[in-house]
């Protein structure tokens, strides 16, 4: 209980420095800069945020950067070793290209599954018909659960022995004279069920988001489209991709990122190590299991430069296919 | 839909067939998904419900029979979730509260104010929002020991006060946006200084964006895993998802399925009950920012 309260008496401290720090910040942007009343007030009420960002974001980043070239094991001296994590990683650790290959296939083939199926579902959410609303509320539940039940129930449903998954497919399995998959330790399996759940994320956030986005574009579009005799499939790709080409390309880029990332469920789930791990699952064992920061630090390096890379590519590629309200009025 | 429908000529031609036909299959394929989508959730109960002896019942028995309510005590008794629940609210109310004062501010002085380097300062905010969150780990985690803080809360809710969430500061500025400068304009003339301006003018008009984060904030705590996994170290600080996490087992052991299902389900019902409640604000939020998690 004494720990609660230290923490209690902290927290209440953080404040008051905080914005003690931002008086300091007016005071400064006052009489050094010669800002006028309300530039230095506005610099003063984001300080926080800018501290904050100074501290917990810019420098840890640059700061895990150094790590990544060092010897470290949180409790001795941080040694330079140049390049040599990152020479261990790619030749010697056994785990880290399999991590490579499976988070990047997860992340590429989990991603069309769920932009495409969001929309499609935001498509069929868009229609009138009778209890709608009640149907959007069950599409949304998906997202409500929280990621440590979701890992836990498909863990369960995809169960070896007994899993509902195995039994539903059973038939079939017998039919192919094949046995039951062990989806979470077989290297060959663990892909399909992480890309099976991923499935189930269509459902919620990025359907909300479709939705909104569909009920945006203007009817007479649609109505114009029909008198000049566009059939459904045509008006979808003429006319609704294009409008909301901006929604989907926030939808795969955060989708995207969201992927790469993917940490919590599989911690759940378990992969054996002979299915393998993702790569985020690898900066948690190296540096906290294993304490070697300097390879944890490589490997989250790592992954932060694929998705730089792949991002950039997805915004370079958005003058081909995102459609802006702004260049279309000529 | 209906109107048009109206308008058509009453008898059953093929145009009304085929416009039949389809509104048929579209609720054919809507009540399809929602019985997938809901089976799962059954699944869990029913396992939560199951007997010890039942749960590797081939093929698997759909309704516990008898339906084992003592499991609910039970599975909640096998570890101290008491405290961690107690854990796990502290948590969740000093990172809310720190959470919504900073965001609220710096988002007001966002939308509000400009000074030289502004818009790149937002720009920057916005780029944050596509940063992994594991490259910056390692260092947090050493920034927090050299303070000696590794092993209390202190870690995973005084950062709450930097405004950490660039997407609440981003659906409150939007929202403020919105609102008319007449307002502030209003409030200066009456003598109101910036911070009786938006405490008494500003913040009663954006309640739903505040309700809305509040939400949002309370899932993100509530289901925050890797935080309270790397710096709670001692067993009686953990939270509910670290505890059930240590409750799974080690990795070679098989999990008690039951148990887990009971506090899967356990764990899923304040976000559960938070989400019928407020359903709008949620929907509201998302749709606003387009964000995630």
């Amino acid at each position: 209980m004494s720990s609660h309260l230290a923490t209690l008496i902290r927290w209440l401290l953080v404040p008051l420095v905080l914005v003690a720090a931002g008086a300091l910040l007016y005071v400064i942007a006052r009489r050094l800069f010669r800002w006028n009343g309300k530039q230095a007030l506005g610099l003063a009420l984001v300080s926080p945020w800018i501290i904050g960002f100074l501290v917990f974001t810019a420098y840890p980043l640059l700061y895990s950067f150094y790590l990544s070239f060092t010897e470290n094991n949180l409790f001795g001296r941080t040694k330079w070793v140049g390049l040599d994590n990152y020479i261990y990683l790619f030749t010697t650790d056994y785990e880290f290209w399999p991590s490579v290959r499976i988070t990047l296939l997860y992340a590429l083939l989990s991603l069309p599954i769920g932009v495409i199926g969001a929309l499609l579902i935001a498509m069929l959410l868009n229609n009138k018909i009778k209890g709608i609303g009640m149907f959007r509320t069950i599409y949304f539940l998906p997202a409500v659960l929280p990621e440590v039940a979701v890992a836990l129930l498909w863990r369960w449903m995809f169960n070896s022995e007994v899993g509902i998954i195995n039994y539903v497919l059973s038939p079939f399995l017998k039919l192919a004279g094949t046995g039951t998959p062990d989806w979470f330790g077989n290297k060959d399996f663990v892909l399909a069920a992480f890309i099976i759940m991923s499935v189930w994320g269509i459902f919620g956030t990025n359907t909300v988001v479709f939705l909104a986005g569909l009920q945006g574009v203007p009817r007479s579009l649609y109505e114009a489209a029909e008198i000049d005799g566009a059939n459904g499939f045509r008006r979808f790709l003429h006319i609704t991709v294009p409008q909301i080409s901006p929604v989907i390309l926030l939808q795969v880029v955060m989708g995207m990122i969201g992927a790469l990332q993917i940490f919590t469920i599989a911690m759940f789930v378990r992969p054996t190590s002979a299915a393998g791990k993702f790569m985020n699952q690898l900066v948690y064992e190296r540096g906290f299991s294993q304490l070697d920061m300097g390879e944890a630090s490589a490997i989250a390096w790592v992954l932060f430069v694929i998705i730089l890379a792949l991002t950039l590519l997805v915004f370079r590629s958005t003058p081909f296919w995102v459609h802006y309200e702004s260049d279309v009025r000529r | 839909m209906a109107s048009t429908q109206a308008a058509l000529p009453r008898g059953l031609g093929p145009h009304v067939l085929a416009k039949r036909f389809k509104r048929f299959l579209i609720y054919v394929i809507v009540i399809a998904l929602a019985v997938i989508i809901l089976i799962p959730f059954f699944w869990m109960l029913s396992t939560a419900l199951q007997e010890e002896g039942n749960i590797f019942a081939w093929p698997p028995q759909w309704i516990p029979d008898p339906p084992m309510w003592r499991n609910f005590p039970d599975a909640w008794n096998a570890m101290p979730f008491n405290r961690y629940l107690g854990n796990t609210v502290y948590i969740v109310a000093l990172g809310i509260i720190a959470e919504l004062a900073s965001a609220t501010l710096v988002a007001y002085g966002f939308a509000r104010f400009r000074f030289p380097g502004s818009d790149l300062v937002f720009l920057v905010l916005l780029a944050t929002m596509m940063l992994p969150f594991h490259v910056t780990l390692i260092p947090t985690y050493l920034i927090w020991q050299k303070f000696g803080l590794v092993g209390e809360f202190d870690p995973l809710v005084l950062r709450a006060w930097t405004a950490w969430g660039p997407f609440y500061i981003f659906l409150l500025r939007q929202f403020f946006l919105t609102l008319p400068r007449d307002l502030d304009d209003a409030a200066e003339m009456d003598g109101a200084n910036w911070l009786q301006t938006f405490v008494y003018v500003m913040l009663p008009q954006i309640r739903p964006a505040l309700l809305a984060v509040t939400i949002f904030a309370f899932r993100g705590y509530w289901n925050d895993f890797l935080g309270p996994l790397i710096y709670l170290t001692d067993m009686n600080k953990y939270t509910m998802n670290v505890g059930m996490y240590f409750f799974m087992g080690g990795v070679n052991e098989a999990p008690q399925w039951n148990y887990l299902m009971v506090m899967s389900t356990l764990i899923a019902l304040p976000v559960l009950i938070l989400f019928f409640i407020a359903q709008r604000y949620f929907i509201e939020g998302i749709t606003f920012t387009g964000m995630k998690e």
